[in-house]
């Protein structure tokens, strides 16, 4: 396998794995120095926002708590398309540019809606041993989220 | 013992002050007149100083009684308030959340007004009005607007209304010293979500339901101190819940705060209801402002918003935001369960579901527990509502007579 189809594939793989809730595949995909970000702009007090930010032993923790929280049980599905793959040879790492769409389907009845739009911004590390998630910042358009969720995308 | 129909409808054997009838949280006819008999008479928070910090920046808000109105600070660094409605044709004036207009021009016809609400020109005037209607006819409709505890910007669309401060009076006294600073927001993000307003604002007047979180009860409720914070109740609705020393690290992943808030000791907690949906949270190093906006019986948006010191460093500040995000963001452990809480509230107590009561009966000498905070807030609605909350029409005294 190539390169380029290797990254793409990871993303992608990224988003199906968390779609299965396997947060330890998720985890076995990431660099030991893993940052997940999740931000937004607010025009409403025209500032940049962070809303989510961990590092690899943080997301760990995140996953681990969850089941002791009260949380929405509708799956969400991730929807990604890796748009650009830009390649960094020396450096050994890979920016990539996808756009997200997150849907959410009610448990009684399957209703499907639109959660969420925005953009994944991934850094890959390329290693002997394959592509790993190195950096990912979702940056989300949508900024009204309902009552929310407790899984990052 | 499960319970039948008519057990289901008996009253609660609570005293009157103890419990509301669900028909408070779905009727359409309430919810108008609390419009008219709460929203427009009461002081209401529409943005933070910090949203328009130089001349002519504005931004818009839609006010609970309805009206969309336009905050702008003018040239004399005055913030003003008017209604987004050109006097006109009714058009909208500004159709941004925020932005800088040194004149407010309707795109329709092109009326201008300046920052101070005059209209400073009618296009074709004279050609078309000749001398019976001119600028001096046409200004905007001014909304008492005044800047205070912690910098907020507050509206009040009845001009018969008394002082911001008269309406608050001494319910922030817990909050004395905490917010001389000047502060800025860092967060902002709307919620809609079926549900009433109030129970939005029961779910920041009460504490029992720290059984939902399981942050709180391994931080605040197996603490020390946590059974001895208390309620008070203040005039006009308002009401205070008193600090504690939160144990950031007992949660897994999570660690003890680095930076605190001027006055406010290590780990400490605040939390001020302003009357009729407006909560002061501040804990330990972020300072969030709930604004219930209801839209209807069974919709609400709220507003959220995190604040820092303006003073901050880029360290500080992300710190902060790190707190913040960790039980208030919109990803928090926090937020999604009391958003949750109040969702379940309202699928549960639509109309016709045969909801009939809620209760407020915990009684624990108005520690953390008791449910004395809603018991306050249902007093003052109910005095402003003509209308009581356990019975609001009046069935029970016809029934009685």
């Amino acid at each position: 396998m190539d390169t380029r189809t290797a990254i793409t594939e990871l993303i992608h793989r990224s988003g199906l794995i968390m779609d299965d809730v396997n947060f330890k595949g998720y985890l076995d995909l990431c660099a030991p120095d893993y940052q997940y970000r999740i931000s937004a702009y607010s025009p409403e007090i025209r500032k940049d926002m962070t809303w989510l930010e961990h590092d690899r032993a943080g997301m760990k923790s995140l996953f681990d708590n969850l089941h002791k929280h009260n949380s929405d049980k509708s799956p969400i599905t991730r929807h990604i398309s890796v748009c650009t793959v830009a390649i960094d040879e020396q450096a050994k790492t890979a920016d990539v540019v996808s756009t997200l769409q997150v849907f959410r389907t009610t448990l009684d009845g399957g209703q499907t809606e639109l959660f969420a739009v925005g953009r994944m911004l991934d850094t890959v590390a390329l290693g002997d041993d394959g592509p790993l998630l190195k950096a990912r910042n979702v940056r989300l358009d949508t900024r009204m989220l309902g009552f929310g969720y407790h899984i990052p995308f | 013992m499960s319970r039948n129909a008519v057990q289901w409808k008996q009253k609660p054997n609570f005293p009157e002050s103890h419990y509301v009838d669900t028909r408070i949280y779905t009727e359409e006819d309430i919810f108008l007149d609390e419009q008219r008999k709460i929203f427009n008479k009461c002081w209401i928070i529409a943005c933070h100083e910090s949203e328009i910090p130089t001349a002519y920046d504005y931004r818009t808000f839609s006010h609970p009684g309805g009206p969309p109105l336009i905050v702008i600070r003018g040239e004399d660094m005055k913030v003003r308030t008017f209604y987004n409605i050109c006097p006109h044709r009714g058009n909208t004036l500004l159709y941004e959340p925020v932005g800088n207009a040194k004149r407010i021009t309707c795109i329709f016809h092109a009326w201008s007004f300046n920052s101070t609400g005059d209209c400073v020109d009618i296009s074709r005037g004279k050609e078309g009005y000749q001398d019976r209607f001119a600028c001096k006819d046409a200004g905007l409709r001014e909304v008492k607007a005044e800047v205070g505890f912690g910098g907020f910007v507050w509206v009040n669309v009845d001009d018969d209304a008394g002082t911001l401060a008269d309406y608050i009076g001494d319910a922030m006294g817990l909050l004395g010293g905490h917010l001389d600073e000047p502060l800025e927001v860092f967060h902002y993000h709307k919620a809609i979500v079926d549900t009433n307003y109030k129970l939005w604002h029961d779910t920041n007047s009460e504490f029992y339901h720290d059984y939902m979180h399981y942050f709180n009860r391994i931080t605040g409720m197996i603490q020390p101190g946590y059974f001895d914070r208390k309620y008070t109740g203040y005039p006009n609705g308002h009401a205070s819940v008193g600090s504690m020393a939160i144990k950031y690290d007992a949660y897994e992943g999570s660690k003890a705060r680095g930076v605190g808030w001027p006055g406010l000791a290590p780990g400490g907690w605040v939390l001020i209801d302003i009357f009729p949906g407006m909560t002061y949270n501040l804990r330990t190093s972020v300072l969030r402002m709930d604004t219930a906006i209801p839209l209807g019986p069974n919709k609400l948006l709220i507003e959220f918003r995190g604040l820092g010191l303006k003073s901050d460093t880029p360290e500080q500040r992300a710190e902060r935001i790190r707190d913040h995000n960790q039980i208030w963001g919109p990803f928090g452990r926090n937020l999604h369960e009391d958003l949750l809480g109040v969702h379940g509230q309202g699928l549960a107590m639509r109309e016709r579901t045969d909801s009939k009561w809620v209760i407020h009966g915990r009684e624990e000498n108005m520690t953390i527990h008791d449910e004395g905070g809603m018991r306050h807030f249902y007093a003052e609605w109910s005095r402003r509502m003509g209308r009581d909350a356990f019975n609001p029409y009046g069935e029970q005294t016809e029934a009685a007579k």
